[in-house]
């Protein structure tokens, strides 16, 4: 069942389409990653999906609701952290959410229990009496995500929420945001840090230039654009005569580094690496180090984005 | 609960801290007891509605309308902390309408205006006493007058904050304004016995009116004119309302 029904949705500022004629739908209990250079129009789709800017055409709908026609309806039923930082300076760690539970109408039993539980899992028990404006960015972010977790909701979408955290903070939240979709959450995810969406998503759309490039799967991404493998070879000493050695090499692309490093790209990529060390093994070149570089999502984004703005 | 007062329960946490409470009340102190008893001597009993107040009463009922103006500022800083610190766009992707956002920010200027109002007068009321004529028509004008006040010149704030984007800008623009509105008026002085122009000037300030308004509930001295007052008073807090409402509707994210 899908929780985000988007048909034909734009957003124009005067002649700028920030969003445009876009087509999107996000299953229920999984996270789905939304991905985009600077100025893609990420940041636009998820007001518009949050119900913060209206339309400019297009239909939406979420978790049944028209959210053009009845936009308080379904901001009761959702979660947003924002991108930017918003938190009140004045108050403590503690009041915040507590206060945030109030807003939210959440009863003040509940309240106290969650607070509790959040405060553990995102290490805020130590600094729960200082005020947001005494934290560092990192913890003020922990705050702010943390804090959207004091209401019950049923879709949650997160903009960039990992920005700020050190790594060791980040791979936490990202557990507790799989933990939390275990339990039925569905979670709408913006990064710029495409191993997190690899880590994290079980579905992603690429958007560029306000127009949604590709949506699958990330297996399903790397296996329909990420043919194409990297072979890096170091040698023991350096080579003049490499380069001649291996030209007459097909189906593949060779780039020399210094005498002694080798790259190779290539979709026969098995096959190209037997005839490179057939030749290595003729010609009595040792090999110091090799490996092979799997596909990752960032090739894949870095080369989709590209090929959409040579496309243009 | 409803939104509204959610709403209002976080302005008045957030807001109310005990050096606002104590600059709230220390501040027309001073006025009140330091340059009312100082200047007493100076200034002769001063004619208000007929009737002649010394000098430490007349300011002590001018302080309930300043502090009013003051503690109203809280709408303005609520507004720009809101904007500057990304909760007005949190709170506008909550179980919230902008209605909601509009009408929590009066409520809480309202309450606000009414305690600051209430402290003033209890601390001024040994310094205004012997004058003071409470009846049932007194104390809802000054009721009337603390609401009233507090929505024209929080809605000023309120107006000043959407418009402004530097804080630099917002604190300067503030403090002119409110300055102003502080010394020319009646709020310290009478408007009898002032030169010509500044008299004109002290009717171009709605802190007049309130300050009048006020003082005319305080010590029973209504008259045609302070029920003129009323009607302008309600007059420029309907369209500065209404200005802030609109401004606050249009907020771009």
């Amino acid at each position: 069942m899908s929780c985000i029904n988007v048909n034909h949705l734009s957003k124009s500022y005067g002649s700028v389409n920030a969003v445009d004629d876009i087509v999107l739908s996000v299953n229920s209990g999984q996270v789905f990653g939304f991905l985009g250079p600077n100025g893609a129009g990420k940041s636009t789709t998820i007001k518009l999906l949050t119900t913060l800017i209206p339309p400019s055409s297009g239909s939406l709908s979420i978790l049944g609701v028209d959210a053009v026609k009845n936009p308080l309806n379904v901001r009761h039923k959702i979660g947003v952290v924002l991108q930017q930082p918003s938190y009140e300076p004045t108050l403590t760690v503690e009041k915040s959410l507590d206060k945030y539970g109030m807003m939210w109408n959440v009863p003040k039993k509940i309240r106290k229990k969650r607070m509790e539980q959040l405060l553990q899992d995102f290490d805020l028990v130590e600094i729960r009496k200082k005020r947001n404006e005494d934290l560092s960015i990192g913890q003020r972010r922990r705050v702010q995500v943390a804090r959207e977790f004091m209401h019950d909701m049923e879709l949650l979408f997160l903009d960039e929420p990992t920005v700020g955290l050190d790594p060791s903070a980040r791979r936490k939240l990202l557990d507790y945001l799989k933990n939390k979709v275990k339990t039925g959450l569905t979670i709408f995810y913006t990064t710029h840090i495409l191993s997190e969406a690899e880590y994290l998503c079980d579905e992603i759309a690429i958007i560029d230039k306000g127009k949604i490039i590709a949506i699958d799967s990330p297996n399903a991404l790397k296996s329909r654009f990420g043919k194409e493998k990297t072979i890096k070879i170091h040698l023991l000493e350096t080579q003049s005569n490499i380069s001649a050695l291996l030209s007459g090499i097909s189906d593949c692309k060779i780039n020399f580094e210094t005498g002694t490093n080798i790259i190779i790209h290539s979709e026969q990529s098995e096959l190209v690496l037997l005839q490179v060390l057939k030749i290595l093994n003729e010609n009595n070149i040792q090999i110091e180090d090799l490996s092979a570089v799997p596909t990752n999502l960032e090739d894949i984004f870095l080369k989709m984005v590209k090929e959409n703005a040579s496309n243009n | 609960m409803h939104p509204i007062i959610r709403l209002v329960n976080r302005n008045l946490t957030i807001s109310l801290n005990p050096g606002f409470l104590i600059w709230q009340v220390i501040f027309p102190l001073i006025y009140i007891f330091v340059a009312g008893y100082a200047y007493a001597p100076l200034i002769n009993d001063v004619p208000f509605g007929g009737k002649d107040l010394d000098y430490p009463a007349f300011l002590a009922s001018g302080m309930i309308g300043f502090n009013i103006m003051n503690s109203t500022l809280i709408s303005g800083i609520l507004i720009w902390n809101d904007r500057r610190h990304g909760m007005f766009e949190q709170i506008m992707s909550g179980p919230f309408t902008r209605s909601h956002y509009i009408l929590s920010n009066i409520c809480t200027i309202g309450i606000i205006g009414l305690v600051s109002a209430s402290l003033i007068a209890v601390v001024g009321y040994p310094v205004f006493f012997e004058s003071v004529e409470f009846s049932f028509i007194t104390i809802p004008i000054i009721i009337f007058g603390a609401i009233t006040g507090s929505i024209l010149f929080g809605s000023l704030a309120s107006i000043i904050s959407t418009r402004i984007h530097s804080s630099e800008g917002f604190n300067v623009i503030i403090n002119t304004v409110f300055l102003f509105f502080a010394f020319v008026s009646t709020a310290f002085y009478p408007a009898d016995g002032a030169p010509e122009p500044l008299r004109t000037a002290f009717y171009l300030n709605p802190l007049t009116y309130l300050v009048d308004v006020i003082r005319a509930g305080i010590f029973g001295t209504i008259t045609e004119f302070v029920i003129i007052e009323m009607i302008i008073l309600v007059g420029i807090a309907s369209v500065l309302f209404i200005i802030a409402s609109k401004l606050l509707t249009k907020l771009d994210f």
